[in-house]
């Protein structure tokens, strides 16, 4: 046989292999989701990222929920709950009858379990896990108390009116104790808890199947399993939605969503998340430490320009940090438009009337960042037609985190997702000046006095129109100060198959493939 | 022969030691420590605190990496710090399917190549010599990522042939068929750049060898062409077509870390890129190691090959 012969019969025997091999479509009870990378464990306690929340909050669950649109809190394995007069007490009734996945039945003894472990050193599982995010969630819990096996109480060193919304956080989802300490270090990858699915198999890098568990106490879901799948590549996941291969994905790329909009074969949807994406200005550096200065560079970005052309309407213009039309959002907060005349006046007057030079940090991704390299080119471009010139470093996300601890800052691009609409869970952290970093992620140095003292009276009052009231008169001096320029909230998008059916984004970017029934 | 082969392997403690030193400094002098990417923007002082504690990344770093040494010492690769899993099952699991990508890439490229060169060759300034010139140009100077777009464009979402991504349909799934359309894309696509290096380099070295002496003299015995291409012509020119395969061996194992990444093939390449980005120290070191040790045996056999080829090469 020649070279040329062995060629062309392998060419044909390929082309043959692939005629005859059919991509294959689910099986009628079987939703795949193709999620933008591979959960790292799915103990929620143990983690900090999107995608690993995302499933494994399908496992897990906290006493307390956010209703299906909004992130205002819901009863969840608490039936009920009351607050003591001075917000130092909160008792929470548990639903009774409610089992894990093991078998264990869920009490207030395994509610203390769960947080205990993340808070106690000498709790029997704090050396089986790290608990990343335990201070920040429950630094402020100085004793959980068992009251009866359905009443739990939870004592705090100090009132925090949001702490039902600590308590919403995956961080603060119940685990089975005898699972735990069964499993060990290994319980981070199969958790077992009370939710909707119960973990299934985990094929590294391949895929995260989850099990419906039929005695879920709010009913079981409407189909079998699903199929989580890591594709990292947007392409690749357009693809296998298109083909029919895949149910589900978020984080649709701005530049595709043209493209989906028109396809008979997908649906799409839109949500703003409870996300914030700005450019913090080191407010005690010169000449940043000028109100007029910050004022000047919010009217010089033309933020319109991000959202539509860079973004495509994947963003919503930010006023402020707090998410709009939400319970403490201010409706009549000043917006700062696109006005570069206004924002040379303002430049002026701080004795600026030819600008000055600075330069402004960018990470090249990061989670909740969108398109920063883009969207930073735009907002250069915009300073330097008022006269900053603004030198663009972009680094990698964890250089760049590390970066910022330094105080080194000038501009900066971040962003920030809450995951809740409540003001205390962005306000406090970014603009409390006891967040100053290191100490917190207040990295725009941001202090005005009695802008703290309203967030630390707002903490202590539990009534939500008071606390409405005091936000929203922190945001308008806040907006006034200007310690950042305000940019964008994520629209989050997704795109489902025509087969899924019931299927919500969350606001607080949750992913609840419970809801959805399969046609 | 045997002294020879225990010596490359001995001196493979050495290469390990050297580059386990390496990845160590390199991750924990480049910026952001496994503690602060974890925590992200979230940070407040105390959690970072109790985290660096916890990871034991307040220790000096000659502890940190003795500690670590020690454990590997006693066949213990740690625990991922990002994962929380055993790093070896981990790193193991995933380097075979990289293996089975790269064996597979290895294997087109070297029959593609080879065929193709020869063929170039003893039709030399032909059209089919022409088009594989344009070919090779075209492969080489692709880059793999857009290569494997377009492929899976073509294929998965215009022609409906094959799967976009992955190892294996997620359901009903797991036969040889399935793995084979799943490895079809990937595989072609990482093969890409070197098959026309190969064919190239066969090409050449094919037209030297054709011109010399003793292939005159065969043909002047009277034996066939494909006899004298085949048998005697091509074993000698193939020294330097072996040193260009184990070379490209490399290329392709560090070259699929790409390929993985738009095919979301559960490769090696990309969880140490993961580990890279989390600075997870114990994940890249194991990683990284898999990887030295397969290039140090892959370079090996290229060394032992060249004897059996070569009577005339021995080793000291």
């Amino acid at each position: 046989m020649t070279a040329g012969r062995l060629v062309s019969l392998v060419l044909m025997f390929s082309i043959a292999f692939a005629l005859s091999a059919p991509v294959a479509a689910q099986p009628a009870g079987t939703l795949v989701v193709g999620v933008v990378a591979e959960p790292v464990a799915l103990d929620p306690a143990q983690v900090t990222d999107f995608n690993s929340n995302r499933v494994g909050r399908r496992i897990v669950e906290p006493l307390v929920a956010f209703a299906d649109e909004t992130t205002q809190i819901v009863p969840g394995l608490a039936e009920s709950w009351t607050i003591s007069p001075e917000g130092l007490q909160y008792t929470f009734k548990l639903r009774r009858g409610v089992k894990f996945h093991d078998g264990t039945p869920f009490n207030a003894a395994a509610v203390k379990f769960s947080i205990e472990r993340q808070i106690d050193p000498e709790h029997p599982a704090a050396k089986l896990a790290k608990y990343p995010f335990a201070n920040y969630f429950f630094g402020n819990v100085k004793a959980i108390d068992v009251v009866d096996d359905a009443t739990v109480r939870f004592v705090l060193k100090e009132p925090r009116a949001s702490f039902l919304v600590v308590m919403a956080a995956a961080a603060a989802s119940v685990v089975s104790p005898t699972a735990m300490m069964k499993a060990g270090v290994d319980f981070a990858s199969a958790p077992v808890g009370t939710g909707p699915f119960r973990f299934g198999s985990w094929t590294r890098g391949q895929q995260v199947v989850l099990e419906k568990f039929p005695e879920y106490w709010r009913g079981a879901v409407k189909f079998d399993r699903v199929v989580y799948r890591p594709i990292v590549e947007d392409q690749a996941r357009l693809t296998e939605l298109l083909t029919g291969t895949l149910d589900l994905i978020v984080g649709v790329p701005p530049d595709f969503v043209a493209q989906l909009e028109g396809s008979p074969k997908v649906n799409l949807m839109k949500q703003v998340g409870a996300h914030v994406w700005y450019l913090g200005i080191n407010n005690q550096k010169k000449p940043f430490d000028d109100k007029r200065v910050r004022q000047a560079l919010n009217y010089a970005v033309n933020k319109d320009a991000i959202v539509k052309d860079v973004l495509k309407s994947t963003g919503a213009i930010s006023r402020g940090p707090v998410l709009p039309g939400t319970w403490g959002a201010n409706p009549d907060l000043p917006v700062y438009v696109y006005d570069p005349a206004r924002a040379k006046k303002l430049l002026a007057e701080a004795g600026y009337p030819n600008g000055f030079s600075t330069t402004m940090w960018v990470p090249e991704s990061g989670s909740g960042m969108q398109s920063p390299s883009a969207m930073a080119v735009v907002i250069q471009s915009n300073l330097k037609a008022v006269g900053v010139n603004a030198a663009m470093q972009t680094m990698e996300w964890g250089a760049y985190i590390a970066k910022l601890r330094t105080k080194e800052q000038e501009l900066f691009a971040l962003s920030w997702a809450a995951g809740s609409e409540d003001p205390d869970m962005v306000m406090y952290p970014l603009f409390h000046s006891s967040q100053w970093s290191p100490n917190g992620p207040n990295r725009a140095l941001y202090k005005n006095e009695k802008f703290d003292a309203l967030l630390a009276e707002a903490r202590h009052v539990t009534d939500q129109g008071k606390r409405a009231a005091l936000y929203r008169e922190a945001q308008r001096i806040l907006v006034d100060d200007a310690p950042w320029v305000f940019v964008d909230h994520e629209i989050q998008i997704a795109a489902t198959s025509k087969r899924v059916q019931g299927f919500k984004l969350h606001p607080s970017f949750d992913l609840r493939v419970e809801a959805i029934s399969l046609r | 022969m045997t002294r020879f082969l225990a010596r490359r392997l001995l001196q493979l403690g050495p290469v390990l030691l050297g580059v386990s030193v390496i990845v160590f400094l390199v991750l924990h002098l480049s910026p952001g420590d496994p503690a602060e990417v974890m925590l992200g923007a979230n940070a407040n002082r105390e959690d970072l605190e109790r985290l660096r504690h916890q990871m034991g990344l307040d220790q000096p770093l000659h502890v940190q990496y003795l500690t670590w040494i020690g454990h590997v010492a006693r066949g213990d690769l740690g625990r991922s710090l990002w994962m929380k899993r055993p790093v070896l099952g981990e790193v193991l699991e995933r380097f075979k399917a990289t293996l089975l990508l790269t064996g597979s890439a290895l294997f087109l490229s070297t029959v593609g190549g080879i065929a193709l060169g020869i063929v170039s060759a003893t039709h030399a300034n032909s059209l089919l010599d022409r088009l594989s010139a344009v070919a090779s140009l075209f492969g080489a100077s692709m880059p793999v990522f857009w290569l494997g777009l377009v492929l899976m464009v073509i294929f998965a979402l215009w022609l409906g042939w094959l799967p976009a991504s992955g190892m294996y349909a997620p359901y009903g799934g797991g036969g040889l068929r399935d793995l084979l359309a799943h490895l079809a894309l990937p595989a072609v696509t990482l093969a890409a750049a070197s098959v026309t290096i190969i064919a190239r380099l066969t090409r050449a070295t094919m037209l030297e060898t054709l011109g010399q002496d003793y292939v005159r003299t065969a043909r002047a015995k009277g034996l066939g062409d494909r006899v004298v291409v085949w048998r005697h012509a091509l074993k000698n020119a193939l020294i330097p077509i072996v040193t260009v395969v184990g070379v490209q061996t490399g290329y392709l194992l560090g070259g699929a870390v790409l390929t993985e990444t738009v095919f979301a093939w559960p490769g090696v390449g990309t969880l140490v890129v993961q580990g890279i980005l989390a600075r997870d120290v114990p994940l890249v070191q194991g990683g990284v190691l898999v990887i030295a040790v397969s290039f140090v045996l892959v370079n090996l056999a290229v060394d032992t090959l060249y004897a059996w080829l070569d009577p005339r090469i021995k080793f000291q």
